[in-house]
């Protein structure tokens, strides 16, 4: 069996996980910024409070998988993100304690909002500016990384980083429109008409723009055309359907249009990075730990991973229906 | 001035990993804490247990957010800082992160939400079983994680070649030699931390005539349990002592104070040096003569291994070994005394009147966070040189990231947590001098507590849901 193979594709689930579900807490958090009143904005908070902890954990997972299974290729981006990556670490850090500090805290709720909001919105950047590092590719040298620190903060990865704020927008005003009550509808309608023409177009300009800069990128184009090709309207149609999308839709519907969006938009980028793992210098077979430990972090995958996935869900469903209008303690 | 990149690598690491410890110290603790109280709670119907629970909860779910984030970091800084490290030691220690975020994290994190916002969505035996999920979590947390630092402490189950690391038999990095011993110290230190400081928070009610029956049942089970915990924590940290002093024998030697490589006879037990690392030996030292044979080599003239046993190069630096083991040690002496004190108090029939004693249990609040932080720094300063024992040296485990970087992350690193630990602190000592909410009184106040355990919830969870969404609408 090709394990790296396999370890790659645990991998590339648990990352999609991540940007799915930590991308509309993200969302909430990044909408949050723009909610000018009080109460709404705590309405806000309760619809993703009991279930973010979990959302953020795929990101543990993914970076630890990368860890175990790739370390040639851990050590090699990690250092070559480091900034982006410390930055969205504290960032993460802010809004993960303002759930608990806004709570707390009376006077100063605002406060906590504003770093919430602020935390989301860097993390947010941070990780299109990471996907963005990928997209140029990455300076190695003899399984080192010998680029500079500071290679991140091009072109590309500025317009990526914003191209992944409205995206996480997107999925965040979908949530919002599921979750919460009547006096939110109005936020989220307009929220959807702004970001999600703004993700389509950024999106737009950030394939092309890789196209031009990055060969490897071009090489993908030549060998995938077609089915490239076919992503890219299917991506185009749907986010066209979420913008004209009138206010009375079903609740679901913007939040499942949100997703195809990004299922479509990974799909895109995978097939762009396959088979590398640090794009475009080194493959996944090449930066794979040996095959005992491939086995052990497979086996414990295949073994854990449905079960984390039921009682996720057990969460979700514990938490269904609209956010109660005083939170969750009410 | 030019920075070392490997002294700002290691003070970074030091500083995000010490701020994270705390938090999941208390987090275990607590965890389990809260687990017995709820399971007290169900059997006793007693409302003052829930009381206690939901006043402890909260500084639980702030204390474990705190621990999630700055948790998320680490996850990453072996390659920010460490990217060397990684690189060699992923294929052993990766698979071991990685099973305990599958096997621990997601089920702390999916039980978390119900634990904390549950009271009303289920039944109370179902709430009860989300507490023990996350305590099993945390302590599967604290299980593979002991693995893995143990793994670097005393590495076993692997081959080198040519400067790669494969694993040959994973039983042997998961139990590795002193992993069977320290994780029954952390998970001690753990219950230690949190006996402590939920019995000093009830001490603390005590002197000031507050919530009375609130504050009895806490220092009454606080003191209990810290009692039987610090006489087996005295019992496991003498197993975990001998199996570093096999192991890793400089540690021990540094941790005691001596030099040269054989001690005078009889040796002192050395409460305070100044150690000259240059020199190879102490500039000052105040010990008491006899007790260090008596208590290290258990006769009356043995003599004690000094640091010179260990080449110059290979050695770690003795002040800071000696004093973090001294700080943990006289901890550990003081709470043992404090439980002998709380069963003789128990035995008179004075525990919750005398006022000394409470205003001791007020003082030993933070104990456990400190004796815990020093133990970690005897363990991780123990170890130096090395970052893999006797594999890989820290200085070789770099990344190739400039200074300047490092430096303006680790301020910016020092900045963020200030303002986490403030907060958390100013928050703390907000809801303790507010007090436990009446229970009773909440319930009413609010419907929630009343709703959430009526009886009728265990068989249908979906009416009360339903109930609730009626009387909204």
């Amino acid at each position: 069996m090709d394990l790296p193979l396999l370890s790659a594709s645990f991998l590339a689930l648990t990352l999609t996980l991540y940007v799915i579900l930590d991308g509309f807490d993200l969302g909430v958090g990044i909408l949050l910024l723009f909610q000018p009143a009080q109460a709404p904005r705590d309405h806000m908070v309760d619809s993703i409070t009991p279930t973010w902890d979990g959302n953020e954990t795929w990101i543990i997972m993914a970076g630890v998988t990368l860890l175990a299974a790739f370390p040639i290729a851990y050590s090699i981006l990690l250092p070559a993100f480091y900034l982006p990556v410390i930055l969205m670490l504290l960032a993460l850090g802010f809004r993960g304690v303002s759930f608990e500090f806004r709570v707390q805290s009376k006077q100063h709720r605002r406060a906590w909002d504003v770093a919430f909001g602020v935390g989301s919105l860097v993390a947010a950047w941070m990780q299109g500016l990471i996907l963005g590092g990928l997209m140029q590719g990455v300076t190695v040298q003899n399984r080192h990384f010998a680029g500079s620190v500071l290679d991140i903060f091009r072109p590309l990865p500025i317009i990526s980083g914003i191209t992944l704020l409205f995206g996480y927008a997107v999925l965040g005003a979908g949530w919002l429109k599921l979750k919460s009550n009547v006096s939110l509808q109005h936020f989220v309608s307009r929220s959807l008409r702004v970001s999600a023409p703004a993700f389509a177009v950024f999106f737009g300009i950030a394939c092309i723009y890789a196209a031009r800069i990055q060969p490897g990128i071009r090489a993908q184009w030549a060998s995938h055309g077609t089915a490239l090709a076919c992503l890219v309207g299917l991506f185009a149609i749907v986010a066209g359907t979420l913008t004209t999308l009138s206010g009375k839709s079903k609740p679901a519907v913007p939040f499942l249009l949100g997703l195809l969006l990004f299922v479509v938009g990974i799909s895109g980028i995978a097939l762009i990075i396959f088979p590398e793992v640090v794009p475009f210098s080194v493959s996944l077979w090449d930066a794979a730990s040996s095959s005992t430990s491939q086995r052990l972090v497979m086996i414990g995958a295949a073994c854990v991973t449905p079960v984390v996935l039921a009682y996720s869900a057990f969460a979700y469903w514990i938490f269904r229906g609209k956010t109660p209008e005083n939170g969750w303690e009410a | 001035m030019k920075l070392d990149p490997s002294i700002l690598a290691r003070i970074q690491f030091a500083f995000t990993v010490s701020f994270h410890i705390i938090f999941p110290t208390m987090s275990i603790g607590l965890a389990s804490f809260l687990a017995v109280i709820e399971a007290l709670w169900l059997k006793t119907k007693n409302p003052t247990y829930l009381q206690i629970y939901r006043f402890w909860l909260n500084i639980f779910a702030m204390g474990f957010g705190i621990g999630v984030v700055t948790g998320i970091v680490l996850s990453f800084e072996f390659g920010l800082g460490f990217a060397r490290f990684a690189q060699m030691a992923g294929p052993a220690i990766g698979p071991l992160i990685a099973l305990e975020v599958l096997t621990a994290f997601f089920l702390e994190a999916g039980f978390l939400g119900i634990m904390l916002f549950g009271f009303n969505r289920v039944g109370p035996k179902l709430h009860f079983f989300a507490t023990c999920m996350v305590a099993v979590g945390t302590l599967l947390s604290a299980s593979w994680i002991l693995s893995a630092n143990s793994w670097m402490q005393t590495p076993a189950g692997v081959a080198i070649h040519d400067g790669q690391l494969t694993v040959v038999n994973w039983l042997h990095v998961l139990m590795n030699p002193s992993w069977p011993y320290r994780l029954p110290h952390m998970l001690t230190a753990a219950y230690l931390t949190a006996s402590f400081m939920v019995a000093g928070v009830g001490a603390w009610y005590l002197l000031r005539g507050k919530h009375q029956d609130f504050a009895r049942r806490t220092v009454a089970l606080g003191t209990a349990f810290a009692t039987v915990l610090i006489a087996g924590q005295v019992f496991i940290g003498d197993i975990v002592y001998g199996t570093m002093l096999k192991y890793q024998p400089s540690k021990m030697q540094a941790a005691e104070g001596f030099w040269e490589k054989q001690s005078q006879s009889p040796a002192p037990y050395y409460w305070f040096v100044i150690p000259d690392q240059k020199e190879q030996r102490n500039r000052f030292a105040l010990g008491t003569p006899y007790l260090g044979s008596i208590w290290l080599t258990h006769s009356l003239n043995g003599r004690v291994e000094g640091l010179k046993n260990t080449p110059r190069e290979l050695q770690p630096r003795m002040a800071m070994v000696f004093y973090a083991f001294r700080i943990m040690y006289y901890l550990a002496i003081l709470m043992f005394a404090m439980g002998i004190a709380s069963l003789w108090l128990r035995f008179r029939g004075t525990l919750f009147k005398s006022r000394w004693f409470l205003w001791m249990l007020v003082c030993m609040t933070p104990s456990g966070i400190i004796a815990t932080l020093a133990g970690w720094y005897v363990a991780e300063t123990g170890r130096q040189p090395w970052v893999i024992y006797g594999i890989l040296r820290t200085v070789d485990a770099v990344s190739p990231v400039p200074s300047q970087a490092l430096l303006s992350t680790l301020i910016a690193f020092v900045c963020v947590y200030a303002v986490f630990i403030s907060a958390f602190l100013v928050f703390t000592f907000r809801i303790i001098r507010r007090g436990p909410v009446e229970a009773p009184a909440y319930a009413e106040a609010s419907g929630s507590i009343k709703n959430a355990f009526r009886p009728y919830v265990l068989d249908s969870p979906k009416r009360l849901v339903n109930s609730q969404f009626s009387e909204r609408s």
